[in-house]
């Protein structure tokens, strides 16, 4: 009896694999056969349908209109030709990249620091620390926003009054154009990144203790092992997170709405804030469709290059 | 029964207009409905008003809805309470999924219904619910407010204007006159301005600043300032941007050097903080400004919730030698209508809550001034010597430009004010900025 070299399958059993991987049954009947599954997913399948998938279909058609309360008529490209001739989007869309650029690398390098730190504590410390840092993000941005806005309040904001102890100058934080969009930038900075520590802590829980035996074994530092075993091993929580955060920070609407409006001038005009305008303030829902379906394409554009940087090679 | 006939004339006489008035946007031919025999649901939103001994601010409204229940069996008036600030907003996602209420409180010149709404058909014209006789009762400029392409668009309920509103302690404690008769010139303001701003437990920083002001799309407590020298934001027929003419660029420049130059005015002067700067003005906490120009509401607020001794006057004049001022018109609109008979039942409901007797109590509890002749000649101020003199001021009023583009134009302008006050640009720079994006809108 001949025999079968180690590492390859029988052909009985690669044929058995083929079957498995490419069925000959149609999608229909691979419905109809796990129905019960489908049948539990539909409540959300419906949701889903009703409040994304039509309304960000409906954006796109909206996009090619001239929107009117009573008949709309089709557009062609014209709202996407203002879009780009624009200033005031590229004035939104410069903001907007300089407020990603700098708080999207902040909040999850903190997070990582951050929940590497609580990591190495005891349990209850761990827990304490986990809903510390968790609070900011069940808290609403309007509340989150006002008590920022009271801290740089001019006469008798914490800033300004903390800079009076050393005898500087009070600063005009939100209504001065050099220093409104940093503000915002460095209040988004300081708002601890909640899903991204719980997402860390939970991905380094799940790496193997005997990598790090190993490393130490080897005579690696902390710091080493910290470098060349967590990092690596957490890209694909790294890439998650970054996807995520790049996504908000693109969508920042609320502080500016609460904080700023935009102002003074347009120096803390966002993209959101922009489409928000023009469609409920000027009431040109063609235009603002056409804005968002540019953000929405910036945005995939931003998310594959991201992707493509930090894709966890197997 | 003397309703029933009352509202039957209503009906003859109005059905005869029914064709050529509005004989709408398509060419259709309007029929006017008959209230009587409309049955059903009448959906109102308003703000909060004054509130009773319970604090509840929608007590006047609630009352009249039950009292017009009773009187009209069938038909029942739904009420939805929305806070003034979302007020705008609400009716904007509204209007975008024609989900509108019958009745709202919106000046059409604002910013929740635009003139393209009007144009789009979204806003009833009235014209065929309100005789000549009845709009006789009406301050024409009020009229005119609602007014659009020789069409009513809304029954005015009430009229505001801003003035100038001093703090006499601070004026007395600064050994500073107020105004004779609240009239005074730039100059004296000034003046004015540079000995109200003083450090009071001589710390070497000033406690108190002779005026302040906000500058934010929508809110023109500042502008009458920039017409004191004969300045508008377009000319005549609304083709050109004229806020860049040298009379206004010193104007507005002047308003920013109270800060700038004159240190009479805070830092915060010229901001978007609407909320801050009342507080500074009306707080007994804070009281660290002596002068801010605001609109009617306030000199209510300052008899109310927040006891201020104070004087009105009016803004201070330039070379023009006349005070203007900025004015706005409150009123009900109705929104488009299927059927005929919930029209005419809908505009019944707007005059009942329109009348002169209601626009007087609206005056004496609310602060606002009469839209209707009449209610005005029953003195809802007789006992209130600062309204009084508020309202001396309304044929000072001017009007803001009824462009369907004001809203764009009017954020252009403001974002490139906000830059002169914070010292960035020169009013002249700012101007010539904002010309740059206005004469855009005005193509």
């Amino acid at each position: 009896m001949a025999q079968i070299p180690m590492g390859t399958v029988p052909k009985k059993e690669t044929e058995k694999l083929k079957v498995i991987k490419k069925p000959n049954k149609g999608v229909f009947q691979q419905m109809k056969k796990n129905y019960s599954a489908y049948l539990f997913l539909l409540p959300k399948l419906i949701l889903f349908t009703l409040f994304i998938a039509i309304p960000v279909v409906w954006a796109f058609v909206l996009s090619f209109q001239d929107h009117k309360v009573f008949g709309s008529e089709f557009a062609g490209l014209d709202n996407y030709i203002k879009v780009f001739e624009s200033e005031a989007f590229r004035i939104a869309l410069k903001n907007t990249l300089l407020f990603t650029v700098v708080t999207v690398p902040f909040s999850v390098i903190s997070a990582l620091v951050i929940s590497s730190m609580i990591f190495a504590l005891g349990k209850f410390s761990q827990s304490l620390f986990r809903s510390a840092f968790y609070l900011p993000t069940v808290t609403s941005m309007v509340i989150i926003a006002m008590v920022w806005r009271w801290m740089y309040n001019y006469e008798f904001g914490l800033f300004n009054y903390v800079l009076g102890w050393f005898g500087i100058e009070q600063i005009n934080w939100l209504g001065q154009s050099g220093s409104a969009l940093w503000a915002l930038i460095i209040m988004q900075c300081l708002i601890p990144f909640g899903v991204g520590i719980i997402m860390y802590l939970a991905s380094m829980g799940s790496i193997s203790q005997s990598l790090y035996e190993a490393a130490r074994i080897d005579g690696a530092s902390t710091f080493k092992q910290w470098l060349h075993i967590t990092i690596p091993l957490l890209k694909p929580t790294t890439l998650y997170l970054v996807l995520l955060s790049t996504i908000g920070s693109f969508q920042v609407f609320t502080q500016i709405i609460m904080m700023t409006g935009g102002g003074p001038g347009s120096a803390t005009e966002t993209l959101v804030h922009l489409i928000y305008k023009t469609g409920f303030r000027d009431f040109e829902f063609g235009l603002a469709a056409a804005q968002s379906v540019v953000l929405f394409v910036i945005i995939l554009i931003f998310s594959i290059i991201q992707f493509r940087v930090l894709r966890h090679d197997e | 029964m003397k309703k029933v006939f009352k509202k039957s004339a209503l009906a003859l006489a109005t059905l005869g207009l029914a064709a050529s008035v509005l004989a709408a946007c398509n060419g259709d031919s309007e029929e006017v409905g008959n209230a009587e025999e409309f049955k059903g649901k009448i959906t109102i939103w308003d703000g909060p008003r004054w509130p009773d001994k319970d604090d509840n601010k929608f007590h006047w409204l609630e009352a009249k809805i039950k009292e017009y229940e009773e009187a009209n069996e069938g038909v029942e008036v739904d009420l939805v309470q929305v806070p003034w600030a979302e007020m705008g907003d609400k009716l904007g996602v509204a209007i975008a999924g024609k989900s509108w209420p019958d009745i709202a409180p919106v000046d059409i010149s604002g910013s929740a219904v635009s003139i393209d709404h009007i144009e789009q058909g979204v806003v009833e014209p009235l014209d065929s619910f309100l005789d000549k006789d009845e709009k006789a009762d009406f301050y024409e400029n009020a009229l005119e407010a609602y007014t659009y392409d020789d069409k009513l668009y809304g029954i005015p309920n009430s009229i505001t204007l801003h003035s100038m509103l001093l703090n006499l302690d601070l004026f007395e404690e600064a050994g500073v006159t107020p105004p004779e008769n609240g009239k005074w010139t730039y100059d004296e303001f000034l003046e004015a301005a540079k000995k109200l701003t003083f450090d009071r437990d001589g710390d070497g920083k000033t406690d108190v600043y002779g005026f302040s002001t906000y500058i934010m799309p929508g809110y023109y407590e500042a502008w009458p300032f920039f017409y004191k020298n004969g300045g508008s934001p377009l000319n005549e027929d609304m083709t050109e941007f004229t806020f860049d003419s040298p009379e206004t660029i010193q104007a507005i420049q002047d308003l920013a050097d109270l800060k700038l130059t004159e240190k009479v005015a805070p830092e915060t002067h010229g901001g978007a903080d609407v909320g801050g700067t009342f507080q500074a003005w009306a707080n007994e906490e804070q009281r660290t400004v002596a002068m801010q120009p605001w609109a009617t509401w306030a000199i209510g607020a300052a008899q109310g919730a927040y006891p201020t001794n104070f004087a009105v006057a009016e803004y201070p004049t330039g070379e023009n030698e006349s005070s203007s001022t900025i004015g706005g018109v409150g009123g009900w609109i109705m929104f488009h209508q299927e059927e005929t008979n919930k029209k005419a039942a809908v505009a019944d409901f707007m005059k009942f809550i329109s009348t002169a007797e209601e626009q007087y109590n609206m005056a004496q509890n609310y602060g606002i001034f009469p839209a209707r002749i009449s209610a005005s000649e029953m003195d809802p101020f007789k006992d209130n010597p600062e309204m009084t003199r508020a309202m001396e001021m309304s044929d000072q009023v001017v009007m803001l430009p009824r462009h369907p583009e004001w809203k764009k134009i009017d954020e252009a302008i403001q974002a490139q004010l906000q830059l002169v006050f914070n010292g960035e640009k020169t009013a002249e720079a700012a101007m010539a900025d904002a010309k740059k994006a206005v004469d855009e809108l005005l193509k």
